[in-house]
């Protein structure tokens, strides 16, 4: 069956709203995955990619995320049979099923975080924000960030995993109904 | 929190990379049997993932000055994966095509089968065929089967009242349940006030009060218990039991003397609490005995032989001296079904059958509700009734899942016996005839005199 990518300046229009809509969802799910960053990275590329090829299959107004998570899966198990890391293992497949279960799960809760991690990014204290920089935008692993920083690997660790904590308290709370003044 | 925070370390640990193959493979293990856990995982590598893509942001956003208060904060800068997909066009096509995209709602559970049932205070649809999502499901009456997505039928008995969590997990608030687990479900976890209980491969069933006093009891396979007082895990093979909180049933208060009532319709109502009244049961083995004086007399019979010592009757002797009994027209005896607490009703028939027989050895009138065991209840032998002593007079049944309020036992037998009365104490033994297909089927239990609520066992005449 015939599966042109879409080539109208609409359809590429109707792909970037609906992925730009979908992209956090996407990477978290395939993130969430994926145990190697690089690997995730990867595949996670190679989703897109194979959307876009096949956008023109993607019935306008059905669900985007069903598809997408469809496309993922099997972009997910084509690249652990072609690792082929620990054959016979079932762990993998249960895992995928379970997690993106969960993912599915609390899909609309984390779209309602998206919003509110930006408010907590903005509270960071300076220290912090350079930190955070450095391991996600430049893409820096623990060790390079202990060598920039003249810290130890532990206390790099221990201080990004604190930054992660006081980020997922912080957008608990925006979501809970406090008071607002 | 101890477990908590170790878990939390590995996956942190895990999103830098830190964990060894091994390891990894472990939190996997992990994630995958603790429902806890691996929302706990799904949260951190949301904000993960969410931070890697969308770093070309974060640069601008941390630029800028630390806010104190909240802001409202324009959305995510547009797609950076224009490019990408622009890219895209020049590929060449493959031949895959895609189903249809599926509806997206996030049901966790159907409700595929309700017998009997009432609902109270549900957030949830209660129609048959339901797909409910995340919340609470009161079972007043009957028995209701979910089967969670993840595979997992969960079996309510009511009064039962349940939250739904996720597909993997519920919350039993109090009541009884039955889970029948299969393999992609295995994890499958069900809290308590008191303890969690994780399948590791089961049927099995849980019993909860609101204040904890949870039992667990595993039919096939093998359960694991958290969040016991002693902080470690237990795991419970087949056929064994655990019971977390105080370890007997309450005991009911002394009872205040109850009135024999003039009712309309030319109706007397004589409870076991007036005058020289009793109700009791005892149990094979005389485990706990003497039962006389607990706010429930229990019943029960079991065919299997694992279920032997279970074998439960009652007895139950009302005053009739205050009334002419040669005279007496109609009677009935009215029983308040309450829960016992011990065993599922789904291991009992759909519906089960009761006897009632009435004690006609006059002097077996004067058995001792502060004393009465196995050996002594009276017009029975350990087989069962005694024909010689006692002669059936009715039979009632109760459907799985309850009846719904007090029965109403009538027969003419019933008031003949009445006639007969010439001590002025009339005593009945009661019996459930119909077995279980588990050890672990249902015990009927009936409000006594010393409930401290419902209404004791009371004979009406007319």
């Amino acid at each position: 069956m015939d599966s042109m990518p879409p080539d109208s300046a609409e359809n590429t229009e109707a792909y970037l709203r609906l992925l730009t809509q979908h992209d956090r969802w996407l990477a978290t799910y395939v993130y969430s995955l994926v145990s190697r960053p690089a690997d995730a990275d990867d595949i996670l590329q190679e989703v897109k990619v194979t959307m876009w090829k096949h956008f023109a299959s993607f019935e306008a107004g059905s669900n985007f995320r069903a598809w997408a998570r469809k496309i993922a899966t099997n972009q997910i198990l084509n690249y652990r049979r072609s690792e082929q890391r620990r054959p016979g293992s079932t762990l993998d497949d249960e895992f995928i099923e379970i997690v993106a279960a969960e993912i599915d799960r609390c899909a609309d809760t984390l779209d309602r975080k998206a919003d509110a991690l930006k408010i907590c990014l903005r509270k960071l204290p300076e220290a912090h924000r350079k930190i955070v920089v450095w391991r996600y935008y430049e893409d820096c692993g623990v060790e390079e960030i202990a060598a920039k920083s003249e810290r130890t690997v532990e206390a790099v660790y221990r201080l990004l995993s604190r930054i992660r904590q006081v980020l997922n308290d912080c957008v608990s709370r925006q979501l809970s109904p406090a008071p607002v003044s | 929190m101890k477990d908590s925070a170790i878990n939390d370390d590995r996956i942190q640990r895990a999103l830098d990379g830190l964990l060894s193959p091994e390891e990894h493979d472990a939190l996997k293990a992990d994630v995958i049997r603790d429902a806890e856990l691996r929302a706990a995982y799904v949260d951190q590598m949301w904000l993960h993932s969410t931070l890697r893509a969308e770093r070309e942001t974060l640069v601008e956003l941390l630029g800028e000055a630390p806010v104190a208060e909240d802001k409202v904060v324009r959305r995510w800068p547009v797609a950076i994966w224009a490019a990408a997909a622009a890219a895209c066009l020049t590929l060449a096509a493959s031949v895959w095509t895609f189903g249809k995209g599926t509806i997206f709602r996030h049901p966790v559970a159907t409700l595929v089968q309700a017998d009997n049932c009432k609902w109270a205070g549900s957030d949830l649809p209660t129609a048959v065929n339901s797909k409910l999502g995340i919340g609470k499901l009161a079972l007043v009456e009957g028995i209701a089967t979910l089967k969670f997505q993840s595979g997992a039928m969960v079996t309510m008995e009511a009064p039962t009242t349940l939250e739904i969590l996720t597909a993997m997990h519920c919350r039993l608030i109090e009541g009884t349940l039955t889970a029948e687990v299969p393999e992609p479900a295995h994890g499958f976890t069900i809290d308590t006030p008191d303890i969690k209980v994780v399948d590791l491969g089961t049927k099995f069933g849980v019993t909860a009060s609101s204040t904890g006093n949870s039992q667990v009891r595993v039919f096939e396979g093998e359960v694991e218990i958290g969040g016991l007082p002693d902080g470690k895990m237990k795991r419970l093979t087949e056929g064994k039991g655990l019971h977390v909180g105080s370890a007997t049933p309450a005991l009911g208060q002394e009872p205040t003397r109850g009135q024999q009532v003039q009712e309309a319709g030319g109706w007397t109502a004589i409870p076991t609490s007036f005058g020289r009244g009793k109700d009791a049961c005892a149990r094979r083995g005389d485990r706990g005995a003497p039962l006389g004086s607990q706010a429930l007399i229990i019943v029960k019979h079991s065919d299997i032989e694992a279920g032997r010592d279970n074998e439960r009757r009652a007895v139950i002797s009302f005053d009739v001296s205050q009334v002419a009994t040669a005279k007496v027209l109609e009677a009935q005896i009215v029983l308040d079904p309450e829960p016992s607490g011990f065993g599922f009703a789904t291991l009992v028939p759909d519906e089960s059958r009761f006897a009632v027989y009435g004690l006609t050895d006059e002097a077996l009138d004067a058995w001792d509700e502060k004393e009465v065991r196995w050996a002594s209840l009276p017009g029975c032998s350990d087989k069962g009734p005694n024909p010689n002593q006692v002669r059936k007079l009715a039979e009632f049944w109760i459907p799985r899942g309850g009846s719904g309020g007090p029965l109403t036992v009538r027969s003419e037998a019933l008031a003949e016996f009445i006639h007969q009365d010439t001590d002025g104490l009339v005593s009945f033994l009661i019996v459930r005839e119909t077995g279980e297909t588990d050890s672990n089927g249902l015990a009927h239990g009936f409000s006594s005199k010393e409930h401290p609520t419902a209404r004791p066992p009371t004979l009406r005449l007319k």
